[in-house]
């Protein structure tokens, strides 16, 4: 599997137009490139320090999303900044071209911004955006596609002191068809009181004085708001369970009816302590079962630094199973849904134990060569930029990992054959996934440390065929978030859910994408809204970008 | 010497400042002060009174901290043990001194007494940890000098190469070490565990690997060696190759904790359920704050439907479960030592 030098240097030199063939594997191959630069996305986003970090803020970095918010049929790109900028909404003017709309759209800022999510949470047709921050989070409403209000105030979504959120996601918790927020928060942190570099043992990696935390940092709780339906949201952090949970560093939010009992869950990739797991029990009750069902720890029973989280049905069994990132030295983590919610560990049995050098961020299942098997995603980078000091095989900036579905429950890492994409290094933290032009072709969006963004997309479209649903909804809630989709076709059925947040603080595409392989058309679509209505739509043609209204 | 003769005695001079000799109240300020050449002659004064235990034993902490080491040892040691602070300052002197002037045996016997007597105390923790290392120090240095040819400069050097993070050097020196002593035990076995260390590459592994199969060698019966070997064929996805692996282990070391462990893990993932509930449950009566043991068997009673067994099991998690030990715990695992089991 190894490149010859020759072939890495004509890589890495030029983005070549065809995908190629992998003899050994007797697959189609991918050939990402990164067209940030031709697309016009080439503002630098700063995160903290590049050389040395003096602080733990500077560490976690921003997150990215897709969101088409002039209901233009054309996924734009939100790009999240630390101290120093400005988060900026990138355009998209078709062509895989995109253009810098922040000021026209009032969407300026400063601040460490972390996370993103997007839902229209007031049902008005339009998509809103959420920022979380340290500092104040801000919910922009979305007004006619034309610009964004700040509405954080008026929303009652304003906090009495300085938070450290990270994660959010727009869910529906009672199915009432307003969008409820779950708002992860990662610890309490206050520069003049947090020790410097080296004060004392958790200020140390290696050897080498490190920015401190997040162990000797203290905990802090996370957030869920209940939409009043009228425009206002209510704290209920206490009263629903979430607050609960005590000593956990929290940071990517993944929601998803993971125990398929009809409403939606909440699972938090956590830094360093236990990985959380809230179980929606129903009027507006979560009880946290992350460690009976699985998912909190490694397969020893250790907390991991979870950062990133995704989920998808990989293995085609009809379950939602849970990907968590973490950090070098350790797994990623690959939680297999047993059904009904219960999770084994099937990391190396899925053979996803190789990479272990790297600090892993955002990340996504996706189907690159729309072959009807999800595959997977992930993007790198040191939290400790110190780290070259040491002269060892883990970085600061890294390469991004691309496994392969072998669709018989295991992951082959196909980076090094994936295109110049692959070979580019970078810190990156956040990552969405969207088909910017609809072409069948997920591209994905990466947030680089004082970098500008990434933007992969494939040099040649995958021989697959593909479906793209856009759903809406009228008794859910518009966006259909917590929607559970089967696709079945060529024999084979799909899941998907519609989820607001997921990766590492960022927000893909609200549209679902499925591969198709060779079938090149569907032969049944079924829907299960999160009002409780079922839908179902046959014999539907691929290939296309297919809206579909929640019946009345 | 000084300064620490000090500390320890100022926290005792709230209760020494009681009735008695002008000489001796002044003595002792001038010794807190740091005045040694003032507090001398008026300690030498209060201790013509052969009954003034707490004069004797000041003017003999004075002549400590002044280096006169010999003079002062006598009084030092003859501080009665019912006097609880004096004894104990008086220790941790006559500890220090004993030390620098070579005399290490009588410095481990009267540590051994105060560790005794003060089991929680953090001067004689602390002094305790310093005579041995500077004990450490001198025998390193003397096996660097008198016995430079041998692998175990290089067997040591690595060690402490592996200490400090430095695992490419350590590795170089493992090697070193097994080129002038191929038939050593351990090397091969601390030589993969470096490699792991040093590097996340593929590649590592099967390196590793023929380390562990190069110590089996030598050592046919090293369960340690032959559970590397079943971790790393797990990690590269061959569960059979690993499942041989942690079997051997364990039929070599029947209480090996990790081997059963691992091999209950695999049995519940087989839905093999009595037999990895007694694996495990084996384990955890070996080592009840294993907290992998515990997760384990709560996975299998989980798995099985015993799910009262697997709240209980939870339960002792949580209670076992606490912040990550700290760098000392990190440094000490570095050491490369292998599991008590064995």
């Amino acid at each position: 599997m190894k490149l010859s030098f020759l072939t890495t240097a004509l890589l890495a030199a030029s983005c070549l137009l065809l995908a190629f063939a992998d003899p050994a594997a007797n697959s189609y191959t991918p050939n990402f490139c990164n067209i940030a630069k031709q697309a016009g996305l080439t503002d630098v986003f700063p995160n903290g320090g590049s050389v040395s970090k003096q602080y733990i803020i500077e560490t976690t970095g921003s997150g990215i999303g897709f969101i088409d918010y002039d209901n233009d049929g054309l996924l734009d790109l939100f790009v999240l900044s630390g101290e120093g900028g400005t988060n900026r909404m990138y355009h998209n003017e078709g062509h895989g071209r995109f253009r810098d709309v922040t000021d026209a759209l009032g969407l300026r800022s400063s601040g460490w911004a972390e996370g993103v999510c997007t839902g229209d949470y007031d049902n008005d047709g339009y998509t809103d955006l959420f920022v979380t921050y340290w500092g104040q989070n801000h919910l922009y409403r979305n007004i006619h596609g034309q610009r964004f209000e700040d509405v954080t105030a008026s929303t009652h979504l304003t906090q009495n002191r300085t938070r450290y959120n990270t994660g959010c996601a727009f869910l529906d918790i009672d199915g009432d068809g307003h969008l409820d927020l779950f708002v992860s928060n990662y610890l309490k942190f206050d520069p003049a009181t947090t020790p410097k570099p080296g004060a004392n043992p958790y200020c140390f990696y290696r050897g080498i004085a490190v920015n401190c935390g997040p162990r000797g940092l203290p905990f802090d709780r996370n957030i869920l708001y209940r939409n009043n339906g009228d425009g206002t949201f209510t704290d209920i952090s206490e009263q629903s369970g979430i607050a609960e949970p005590d000593g956990h560093y929290s940071l990517g939010v993944l929601t998803g009816d993971f125990n398929e009992d009809g409403l939606p869950d909440i699972y938090v990739a956590c830094d360093q302590t236990p990985s959380l797991l809230y179980i929606n029990k129903g009027h507006g009750k979560f009880e946290e079962e992350g460690v009976i069902r699985g998912v909190a720890f490694d397969q020893n029973g250790k907390a991991m630094s979870g950062m990133g989280v995704t989920a998808a049905d990989y293995a085609g069994d009809g379950h939602f199973s849970i990907f968590r990132t973490n950090f070098s030295d350790e797994f990623e983590t690959l939680y297999r849904n047993r059904g009904k919610g219960d999770f084994d560990d099937v990391t190396l049995d899925a053979g996803l134990g190789e990479n272990t050098r790297y600090v892993g961020w955002g990340t996504g299942f996706f189907d690159f060569n729309n072959d009807g098997w999800k595959d997977l995603l992930l993007v790198n980078g040191h939290v400790f930029p110190e780290v070259e000091a040491l002269h060892i095989d883990i970085h600061y900036k890294d390469r991004a990992i691309l496994y392969e579905n072998m669709r018989d429950g295991k992951f082959r890492d196909i980076s090094r054959l994936a295109g110049p994409a692959f070979l580019e290094l970078h810190s990156s933290r956040g990552a969405a996934f969207g088909d910017i032009d609809n072409d069948g072709a997920v591209e994905v969006a990466i947030n680089n440390q004082n970098e500008t963004p990434s933007l992969l997309k494939q040099a040649a479209n995958p021989p697959g065929h593909w479906t793209i649903l856009s759903l809406i909804g009228t008794r859910s809630n518009r966006s259909a978030i917590g929607a559970r989709v089967k696709v079945i076709a060529g024999g084979r059925a799909q899941l998907g859910e519609v989820r607001s947040g997921g990766s590492y603080l960022s927000q893909s595409d609200l549209r679902l994408h499925f591969g198709l392989g060779t079938a090149a058309s569907i032969d049944r679509i079924e829907i299960a809204w999160p009002s409780g209505t079922r839908q179902v739509l046959e014999k539907q043609a691929a290939d296309r970008v297919l809206n579909i209204t929640e019946k009345q | 010497m000084r300064a620490i003769s000090r500390l320890f005695a100022i926290a005792l001079l709230a209760t020494v400042l009681f009735a008695g000799s002008s000489e001796r109240e002044e003595g002792i300020a001038a010794f807190n002060r740091g005045q040694y050449s003032v507090a001398l002659p008026k300690l030498s004064a209060a201790a013509r009174d052969k009954s003034d235990v707490t004069a004797r034993t000041f003017l003999a902490l004075t002549q400590a901290a002044m280096g006169n080491c010999k003079t002062a040892i006598p009084n030092l040691i003859a501080t009665p043990p019912s006097s609880t602070d004096l004894y104990r300052l008086a220790g941790l002197a006559a500890v220090k001194c004993f030390s620098s002037t070579g005399d290490d045996a009588q410095a481990y016997t009267l540590l051994v007494k105060l560790g005794q007597r003060f089991p929680n105390d953090a001067d004689v923790l602390y002094l305790t940890a310093k005579v041995h290392m500077k004990a450490f120090n001198d025998a390193t240095f003397a096996m660097f000098q008198r016995t430079p040819a041998s692998y175990r400069v290089h067997e040591l050097s690595a060690e402490i190469f592996e200490v400090q993070n430095r695992y490419s050097d350590a590795v170089a020196e493992y090697r070193k070490a097994i080129e002038a002593n191929p038939k050593a035990p351990e090397l091969h076995f601390r030589l993969g565990r470096a490699i792991l260390l040093e590097s996340h590459s593929p590649e590592a592994l099967q390196q590793a690997s023929e380390e562990f199969r190069s110590e089996l060698k030598l050592s046919p019966e090293d369960a340690a060696s032959e559970f590397q070997l079943g971790q790393i064929a797990q990690v590269e996805g061959h569960t059979e190759t690993a499942r041989s692996h942690f079997e051997r282990a364990l039929t070599l070391s029947p209480d090996f904790v990790q081997a059963l462990i691992a091999l209950g893990k695999m049995d519940t993932q087989a839905k093999q359920y009595p037999q990895a509930i007694e694996m495990l449950s084996h384990a955890t009566r070996l080592q009840p704050a294993n907290e992998t043991a515990h997760y384990a068997l709560l996975t299998a009673y989980r798995d099985s439907g015993q799910m009262d067994k697997a709240k209980a099991e939870k339960d002792l998690l949580d209670k076992l479960q606490k912040p990550p030990e700290g760098e000392f715990s990190d440094f000490l695992k570095k050491l490369g030592e292998k599991p008590p089991a064995q």
